[in-house]
This record gives structure tokens, C-alpha cells and sequence, in this order.
């Protein structure tokens, strides 16, 4: 059968094309960073300036333990290099946790300027990246109980981003059954190598998914508190198996649901043709052959 | 990821939505334009209509409402959020979505049968709607695979989906909300864009021309024309 329509009869489609393929070239978002707003979106959730270690190594004059040309190449891919078995990238990701470096999306000219800002910021006395060393307040059991609430979406976000139940599950917690669309946080808090580390990354999660959902929604302290509370006590407990019996009566009812609302379209149409089309076509038939019927015993 | 993936992944998600959808919006209307009467599905329920009654109902009636769903997302993403806040809430519309999204599952495999078993049917199917079928089982598969392996789609479509798609109809394409996904969502996100963009190609335009009006319309009462000496008439003239 003939295709009932066809690209090539516009002729004016090509310029349509060429200007969808002009606005589409215009300049994504987060070009028009300075390099300071990108250090500090990018790479103060695991990186100090003279603070000290966070998930990764002090960055304070990095430049005297490593040479600019390698430290540009990590920079603008870290899984590279430790794919390629470099010793010191490997030696970098054991003291990490075995934690990888995120690869931000840069070319080489963003990360010379992220080296200059390095080596100027290392050469002050206090670095505006060398973070707080806050006064570790104990959890109580009020802050753990808001963290389930902050988790499930139970209480909102201020900011209004999604809960973390959205895509991430958490064992110990009477949380519930999480998404698993991001990895399961019961031990977040001892990957990233305790609660410290664990505040830098929520106040400003590098990760491509949760740096777009959550740089125009960051979360506010006592959110992170209680947060880092949750995981500080899922850390601690013994894992579950709930979760998982849970989801599968979700599927179960899910398709059981299909069955009904095909049981029902059934019986709701269950005279459709039958009533009208089918008993007309079958006279008609009937006629049909009774006229032929009596033809043809007409004839003998 | 290295540059040839992220390059990649600019094309896919902040350029190919534009073509897509700007030969959506520019076919649509020429086609509108030079052959309205081609706006049709071009039902093929008269040569048979048993598998077709179990085929199309599912389908489309999954389809809707599945659909219904992602664009409640898109348009009020915090009402959704705000739904999914007690678990059970959650659980009971992820359930129906999925039984929704099955249905429509079932639907589109019995039409496909229909399609390869029927020899009338199978005379008047182009290699669009061919094309077309593939699209719309590849988007459906897709759709349960993450229902099943990446819970729970109402709740990061609402806080990653939904201001993806806003920087897209904003103008200005902010990819990193998809970049880091899993595949089978990066597969669903673009099969999407291919059936706008081929839309105005196949019968996917008879959605815009759904007979909604039916829905409000006074019934209509149809009679056969009774004067059969006329008929016979008329008949013998032809």
C-alpha cells in the first residue's frame, strides 16, 4: 500500500529544518559561570581548600603534588584515567573510599582556570573554599524522625524539589519502599566518609541529575541536618527485606488491575456487533441464500 | 563520560527535540492545509473486528490514560509530588499506571497480530503504519521496563522530567537533568521524540481530529430508508 504522505512534497521543509537546527544550537544553560561559581557548585561538595579532607583530597597546593598537564587531563576525566591504571589516580580513588570523580562536563580552558583558581586560592592564608568546621550537634531522635519525614515527602522540601523516596531507597529507617532509579542510601553516610562529607555533598550534590533538581532547590540546613541524621542512623542498622515484597505488590495489583479493566471492557461491550452489526450481516446472509435457495429449487 | 558521549547526548536531548518538533508543528499544518481529508486513521474495523475490538480498546484506552498521567506530570508536577508524599498514595498510582500501561501493552501486540494475520488487513497497511507500530511497542516496552526496574517513574519524572522539558519549550535545552539516566530512560525520551516527529507521517494525525464533540453532541437517531421500491429503482438506473 502507498504511504498516504510523503516528506518530499515541501518544498519549504529544509528551511524549517535549518532554523529548528539554529535555536537548537543556542548556548545550553551554565556556560556563562565564573570559574569561582563553578568551583563552588561543582567541587565543594567533596573538595576543601585548607580545610582539610572532605570525600576527596585537600586541594591546597595540589600543584606541588602533582604536575598542571595531569592534573588538567584528571580534572576533565577522571574515570580515564583510572580505567587506564594510572598509579596515582588508582592511589587517589583508594584514599576516597573507593569513591570515583565525578566527571563534570568541561573542556580543557575551564579546567586551566580551575587550576589557576587553585593555585591562587592555595597561596592566601584563608581560602574562601576552605569551608566550616561546624560543632558536630549530637542527633536526637526528633531530627531522625524529620529526616524520614523529609525522605518519604511527608514534609516537603522548602525549596519545593522532590523527596529523596523519588529515586533513592533507605533501609532502617521506616521509610518505606524508595525509587531505585539512584542508588540506595543505607550506607551513604560511611561511602562518603561521615557526616562532614556527607553535609558538603547535600549542600550542593555534584552529580549531574541532582545538581539540576537541586541547584535551583537547594536544601536548607536544618534539612540537611536531619537528613544526614536518617543516614547517620541507617548506617548503623541491620538490613531489611520489606522493600522488595512491597514492590511486587504494586506489580501484582498493578496487573491484576489489567485483568479487571479487561473483564470489564468485555462485559461493558459485551453487545457491541452482536446487537446491531452481527444480526443485520446474518439476515442479510440468510436472505441471501434463501433467494439463491429458491432460485435454484425454482429452476429444478 | 568522555566528550563524543556528551556531544552525543547534546544532540539527543537539546537539538533532536527541536527537529522533531518543528516537523511536528510544520507537517502537521501543510498537511492540514493540502490534504485535510488525509487527517484519518483510515479504520480498518470493517474488514474484521473481533481481534480489533480487543486490540484498539486496550490500547487506546491504556494509552490515554497513561498519557494523561505524563502530561499531569509535566503541567503540575508539585500536585504530583504532593500526591506521592504518602507512600500509599504513591503505591495505588504507580499500580494503575502500570495497569494502564499493560493494557495498552496488550492492546498494541493484538493489533500487531492483527495486522500480520489478517490477509485484508494486511493489504491496507503501509509501511508507515509498519513503522509506526514498531515505535509505539518499542515506547510502550520501554515504559513498563522502567515501571518495573526504575520505581518510581511519577516521582523523578515530576523533579527530573518535567524541568528537562520545561528547558526545552523555554528555549533553552539544559540537558545534565537526562545525561546521567539510565538507558532504557534515555531510549524512552527519544523513541518519544521520533513519534512526534513522525507523527504527521502516519495516522497519528487522527488524534487531532478526534471526534470529541461526540462526547456533548445530541444523540442522533439513524434509520434505514425504507422506500425499497425506490432503492430499486435507483438501483436499476446505476
Amino acid at each position: 500500500m502507498k504511504t498516504p504522505y510523503s516528506i518530499t512534497r515541501h518544498k519549504s521543509f529544509a528551511t524549517a529544518m535549518l532554523l529548528t537546527l539554529l535555536i537548537a544550537s543556542l548556548p545550553a544553560n551554565g556556560f556563562g559561570q565564573t570559574v569561582k561559581e563553578f568551583f563552588k557548585v561543582n567541587c565543594t561538595s567533596c573538595h576543601k581548600l585548607g580545610g582539610g579532607r572532605l570525600i576527596g583530597p585537600d586541594l591546597k597546593n595540589v600543584l606541588e603534588r602533582k604536575d598542571r598537564a595531569w592534573l588538567t587531563e584528571f580534572i576533565m576525566n577522571p574515570k580515564a584515567k583510572i580505567d587506564a591504571g594510572d598509579e596515582y589516580a588508582l592511589k587517589l580513588q583508594k584514599e576516597a573510599n573507593g569513591i570515583i570523580m565525578i566527571t563534570v562536563p568541561i573542556d580543557r580552558k575551564r579546567a586551566e582556570e580551575l587550576l589557576d583558581l587553585i593555585e591562587a586560592e592555595s597561596k592566601l592564608e584563608t581560602s574562601e573554599f576552605a569551608g566550616t568546621t561546624a560543632p558536630l550537634i549530637p542527633f536526637t531522635d526528633s531530627d531522625v524522625a524529620h529526616g524520614v519525614e523529609l525522605f518519604t515527602g511527608a514534609t516537603r522540601l522548602k525549596s519545593g524539589a522532590p523527596p529523596c523516596l523519588s529515586c533513592h531507597s533507605t533501609n532502617g529507617s521506616g521509610a518505606a519502599m524508595g525509587g531505585n532509579l539512584g542508588p540506595n542510601l543505607t550506607q551513604v553516610s560511611e561511602r562518603l566518609m561521615g557526616r562532614e562529607a556527607l553535609t558538603a555533598w547535600l549542600s550542593a550534590p555534584p552529580t549531574a541529575t541532582m545538581q539540576s533538581v537541586f541547584k535551583p532547590h537547594p536544601l536548607e540546613t536544618d534539612e540537611i541536618h536531619a537528613l544526614v541524621a536518617l543516614f547517620d542512623k541507617t548506617a548503623k542498622s541491620a538490613p531489611e527485606s520489606g522493600g522488595i515484597v512491597l514492590w511486587m505488590g504494586v506489580i501484582f495489583y498493578g496487573l491484576g488491575g489489567t485483568l479487571v479493566v479487561l473483564m470489564a471492557f468485555g462485559g461493558f461491550w459485551s453487545g457491541r456487533f452482536r446487537a446491531v452489526r452481527r444480526p443485520m450481516v446474518n439476515s442479510a446472509k440468510l436472505k441471501s441464500t434463501k433467494n439463491k435457495t429458491g432460485k435454484l429449487g425454482g429452476k429444478s | 563520560m568522555d566528550s563524543s558521549g556528551l556531544l552525543l547526548d547534546q544532540i539527543l536531548f537539546g537539538v533532536f527535540p527541536y527537529v522533531a518538533l518543528f516537523t511536528f508543528f510544520f507537517v502537521t499544518i501543510q498537511r492540514y492545509r493540502i490534504h485535510k481529508f488525509t487527517f484519518s486513521s483510515l479504520s480498518s474495523q470493517f474488514l474484521e473486528n473481533k481481534t480489533h475490538f480487543w486490540g484498539m480498546v486496550p490500547f487506546h484506552y491504556g494509552l490515554i490514560v497513561v498519557l494523561t498521567g505524563h502530561i499531569m506530570m509535566f503541567l503540575l508536577p508539585k500536585l504530583v509530588l504532593n500526591w506521592n508524599s504518602v507512600p500509599v498514595r504513591l503505591y495505588i498510582l504507580e499500580a494503575v499506571m502500570f495497569a494502564f500501561a499493560a493494557l495498552s501493552f496488550i492492546g498494541i501486540i493484538a493489533l500487531i497480530r492483527r495486522r500480520m494475520n489478517n490477509t485484508k488487513v494486511r493489504m491496507v497497511t503501509s509501511p508507515t503504519d509498519w513503522l509506526l507500530l514498531v515505535f509505539l511497542l518499542i515506547q510502550i516496552v520501554l515504559g513498563l521496563y522502567m515501571a518495573l526496574f526504575h520505581r518510581w517513574g511519577s516521582s523523578w519524572f515530576s523533579g527530573a522530567m518535567t524541568p528537562y522539558l520545561w528547558s526545552i519549550a523555554k528555549f533553552s535545552p539544559d540537558v545534565n537533568y537526562v545525561t546521567a539516566l539510565p538507558l532504557a530512560v534515555k531510549l524512552h525520551i527519544i523513541n518519544a521524540f521520533i513519534l512526534i516527529g513522525i507523527f504527521p507521517f502516519t495516522r497519528l494525525v487522527h488524534v487531532l481530529v478526534a471526534p470529541n464533540p461526540y462526547l456533548w453532541r445530541r444523540h442522533q437517531v439513524v434509520r434505514w430508508y425504507k422506500n425499497r421500491s425506490l432503492i430499486a429503482k435507483l438501483r436499476d438506473r446505476v
